[in-house]
């Protein structure tokens, strides 16, 4: 949930619903993000295309440093100094493009468009006020007129999230539990009746019991409100429970993207193959598990030139030394690999 | 397993030793970082370089010229000239010696006092914690300030020591309940756990583990307490409730405005600016050189 | 190696409105881990698993009951003399960034504990040297490049593995991994594991496995035992293989239906449980600990507490007055 900066009531406020139709696309267009560094800029996100079909739910899976935050946060252009957006696009239907917006606009965008909740909600609450006065903050700093009717549809939301409204409005965060301040999230992020979610680790730090409750709220609060929802995290289970479409990230590229279950059921990219290959099941043969090789890239790591996986891949060969593989479209497939063209050409 | 190469790199002593050599290469590098920290610590530089050195250049009594008596400042007498027609600037420069003297037996006193106290106190908890922190309490409820008065009374503070000392022993509270805060986090820590569980000492643990990691708290700590002990001291001599045992900035002060009239006639003002000079210069470097510590401390950050 | 009967455990609450209010962390607890076995906890966070860990790793005092270190009980005896039986067991946290000095080498890290067992032993300084590149290796690390780091200068992974083998400097008999893996990416996380799984079979280190995730604690060793910890108490209690084909605990159960599921390589089970509510430690104390938000809970539920068992024609212990198979975790589909 983005923090509500104390802005002066408007005189004549925006009509919260803005006119965009329900359920909004997502177009991302070769977005490159670069973050400035001792070294020069180097990116952390680096020519990116993502389409968000309006009501999908999107799954961006990948570990630390793969980009995936970064990528969250410039769909609301809200990649901080020393980081900033290069290249590329993100329009948003009913707002434009994205990456030019900026000041009052941008802000109104935040929260009336597009719903941000951040990791486990652990620390985007304000651990000094309750949860009902940041309501407010949030509604005035937006420009709610009808501050009853916002309190009246947060205690609608808590409640269909199994939380008892009244009470969680009058709690400060340190009274409620992990679970508990993830729905807050979730209900200070739709409030304002945005219609492009976006999660960011939604359940890291939570157990196992609580994070399927939270994946289920995700699921059907997405279906009733008729979101588009983006979906970050590390966990390829997570995404497997909710996501309709799934991309994989590594070294700040977006290597492999496609329906979920096709993408699991047969993996194309190595890196995706390795990662689901790596997941400890509770049926079949334990020796099948097996560990990647290497470690994830850093920012200052990653290969300059060539294919960003090629130090922790089996499949490496000459040509992904030098030339960083372009991301291909099978259907709605997409995979960014050379070895995984010249299988296909063959 | 037990067919393990064992590399040539990692011989005891010269890993020590070049360990060394990377710390103050690193604390360099920090240094370098801002012109501010480098400013920083030529200033105080400078102030010891003055205290050690400083009175030798100027003989014990220093000569006053009846015929310059109070003089504003002049190319001869850059600050002017006091009551008894001295150079002001000699004035400083002798009186610095007691005053970073005195200053420095009191941070020395507070920090080890304090440190090692907060850090008994929040390693050992339970009952021990209590009494001593029982005791820092007190300690914190006696007013500094009247029992100087009343010190100043029996004892007449003419050696820095003396003066350090009692500053010292007034001043370890604070630190200690700050160490103390500071080790209770830590302690709760992985690595304190770790250690404890794979049986090392408590002297270890102390020592080399606690201690370099609230390194840069208390040197922080012992900078901080460097001004203060130079306010406190200046601020007694200045009330002029010490007798005029020796040379020094706050008695420099004191007789500024008590006795040549600083507030009234523009003659003396050199005599009242110099020693305020002296003690901003000495605070500004103090605090330009604690921004440094917490990355020479740290080595993610003392590095490039 | 170590037994433990009837542990029992309270935190008072101290200061804030709770001040004075008990949290029994832990009802009385059996359990025995076999020289060179292998056991898991399972349980949500708040069930008292990690409290009974840093109990076995001698970093938490207990209440009642008694532990028992290669048959030697704990309690009669001084702290002083405790210390050399809890050396054997070594604990590996959840966090490698908090678990190591960040002030000090690697070297600096493996040589204080290096240099205890040295003087006990009378060993050289050579030997210290080569030991610590010798536990580097085992870990899979290369003591060159490692040794002269700090350990901001390391992965997450290889932090982990640091952790590993500054454990295994004081010959321990048994580790005890703490969601060992919770913080690594998830890449590394099966490395991990498998070397916590390596570790066990060439060096016969016993391993106790504490986490929420039940196929991690699977791949440790599926000949260990399952402890499933609700509240403070043991409510089913096997070995890993039955506990999870044929778990009979309704918690078990939810645990196992909670498992996201591989949509695409796997489907869901047939009879998933979900709890009825969310976990509330203020829940009251009478009954099961679990029947408030047990979908299956009947009259006897509410009023008196199962013990921990064999009944109901299952091989494993559970307590629960109404055990019944059900099958809640997911399936792989064929043909994949």
């Amino acid at each position: 949930m983005a923090q509500p900066e104390t802005a002066p009531p408007r005189p004549a406020p925006e009509p919260v619903t803005a006119p965009a139709t329900p359920a909004p696309g997502v177009r991302i267009d070769g977005l490159t993000v670069v973050y400035k560094t001792p070294a020069g800029e180097l990116p952390a996100v680096r020519d990116i295309s993502l389409t968000l079909e309006p009501g999908t739910i999107t799954g961006i899976v990948g570990e630390s440093g793969s980009g995936k935050s970064t990528l969250a946060l410039s769909l609301l252009n809200a990649v901080q100094p020393p980081g900033r957006i290069s290249a590329g696009s993100v329009e948003i239907d009913g707002l434009g493009d994205v990456v030019g917006l900026a000041g009052e606009r941008l802000r109104k965008a935040r929260g009336a468009h597009i719903g941000y909740v951040f990791q486990a909600a652990q620390n985007s609450l304000n651990p000094l006020k309750t949860v009902g006065k940041q309501l407010l903050d949030l509604g005035r700093s937006h420009g709610v007129d009808d501050l009853r009717g916002l309190v009246r549809e947060a205690k609608l939301l808590l409640g269909r999230m199994g939380l008892d409204g009244a009470r969680v409005l009058d709690s400060h965060q340190h009274e409620l539990s992990g679970g508990m301040r993830q729905r807050v999230g979730i209900m200070l992020a739709l409030v304002l009746n945005a219609h492009l979610v976006v999660l960011d680790e939604p359940t890291t730090a939570l157990d196992m019991i609580t994070q399927a409750n939270i994946l289920k709220i995700v699921r059907e609060v997405h279906a009733e409100r008729g979101l588009t929802t983006l979906v970050i995290t590390h966990d390829i289970g997570v995404v497997a429970e909710v996501a309709d479409r799934l991309a994989v990230m590594y070294g700040g590229r977006l290597v492999e993207q496609g329906p979920t279950r096709e993408v699991l059921r047969a993996p194309r990219h190595p890196y995706t193959r390795g990662l689901i290959q790596a997941i400890p099941r509770l049926v079949g043969d334990i020796d099948e598990a097996r560990a990647l090789p290497g470690r994830p890239p850093t920012l200052a790591t990653v290969p300059k030139q060539g294919c960003v996986f090629r130090e922790r891949c089996a499949l490496r060969m000459d040509i992904c030394e030098t030339d960083d593989p372009a991301a291909l479209a099978d259907g709605p497939r997409i995979v960014a690999c050379h070895a995984v063209g010249v299988k296909e050409r063959a | 397993m037990s067919a393990t190469i064992i590399p040539e790199t990692s011989g005891g002593i010269s890993t020590a030793s070049a360990m060394r050599r990377n710390f103050w290469r690193g604390v360099w590098r920090v240094m370098r970082r801002k012109p501010s920290r480098l400013a920083g610590a030529v200033i105080l530089a400078g102030f010891v370089f003055m205290a050690v050195f400083g009175p030798m250049f100027y003989p014990d009594n220093l000569p006053g010229d009846a015929n310059a008596i109070t003089r504003p400042p002049s190319w001869e007498h850059w600050f002017g000239t006091d009551p008894q027609g001295r150079d002001v600037l000699a004035l400083v420069i002798t009186g610095s010696r007691y005053v970073l003297l005195s200053a420095a037996v009191t941070a020395l006193i507070t920090v080890v006092f304090g440190t090692g106290l907060g850090l008994f106190s929040g390693f050992k908890r339970g009952r021990w914690d209590t009494v001593l922190m029982r005791v820092t309490d007190m300690k914190l409820t006696i007013p500094g300030l009247p029992l100087l008065l009343v010190l100043a009374t029996v004892w007449k503070f003419g050696n820095p020591l003396q003066m350090g000392l009692v500053l010292g022993l007034l001043g370890w509270g604070g630190v200690a309940r700050a160490v103390r805060a500071q080790t209770l986090s830590l302690r709760e820590r992985g690595f304190i756990e770790a250690a404890r569980g794979l049986g090392l000492s408590t002297g270890h643990i102390i020592g080399k583990e606690l201690l370099p990691s609230m390194a840069p708290y208390i040197a922080m700590n012992m900078l901080i307490a460097v001004t203060g002990a130079v306010y406190a001291q200046v601020g007694l001599f200045f009330l002029g409730v010490l007798p005029y045992e020796s040379n020094n900035w706050g008695v420099m002060l004191n007789l500024a405005v008590f006795q040549a009239g600083a507030m009234i006639t523009p003659y003396a003002i050199g005599y009242l600016l110099a020693p305020l000079l002296a003690i901003l210069l000495l605070t500004l470097g103090i605090v330009l050189v604690v921004d440094a510590m917490d990355e020479i401390f740290n080595p993610r950050l003392r590095e490039e | 190696m170590i037994t433990g009967t009837g542990i029992t455990k309270t935190f008072k609450q101290r200061g804030g409105v709770l001040a004075g209010r008990e949290v029994r962390a832990l009802r009385g607890v059996d359990f025995s881990i076999a020289k060179g076995g292998a056991a898991s906890f399972i349980g949500e966070s708040g069930c008292g698993k990690t409290t009974l860990g840093r109990i076995i790793a001698g970093l938490e005092s207990y209440d009642g009951g008694e532990i028992a270190i290669d048959g030697t009980p704990m309690t009669p005896l001084k702290p002083k003399q405790r210390q050399p039986h809890f050396r054997k067991i070594q604990m590996i946290h959840q966090d490698p960034y908090s678990a190591l000095n960040p002030t000090r080498t690697i070297h600096q890290t493996l040589q204080a504990p290096l240099a205890l067992r040295a003087r006990q032993t009378g060993r050289s300084k050579q030997w210290m040297e080569e030991r610590a590149a010798e536990v580097l290796s085992l870990v899979g690390l290369d003591p060159g490049t490692v040794l002269s780091r700090y350990p901001h200068q390391l992965s997450g992974g290889m932090r982990q593995r640091v952790v590993i083998a500054r454990a295994l400097t004081v010959d321990p008999e048994m580790l005890v991994a703490d969601e060992a893996v919770s913080m690594i990416d998830v890449s590394l996380r099966l490395g991990i594991l498998a070397l916590l799984k390596d570790l066990r079979e060439r060096l016969g280190v016993a391993v106790l496995f504490i986490t929420h995730d039940v196929a991690t604690a699977r791949y440790i060793g599926d000949d260990g035992e399952l402890f499933v910890i609700y509240r403070g108490q043991v409510v089913e209690r096997g070995s890993v293989d039955t506990v999870i084909a044929d778990p009979v605990h309704p918690y078990t159960q939810s645990l196992l239906s909670a498992i996201p599921v591989l949509h695409g390589l796997e489907e869901p089970g047939e009879q998933p449980v979900v709890p009825l509510e969310s976990l509330d430690e203020s829940q009251a104390d009478t009954g099961c600990l679990f029947a408030r938000r047990c979908p299956f809970r009947g009259e006897r539920c509410e009023s008196e507490l199962p013990l921990l068992q064999v009944t109901g024609g299952v091989p494993q212990e559970h307590a629960c007055f109404h055990p019944q198979r059900r099958s809640v975790i997911a399936r792989p589909l064929s043909g994949v």
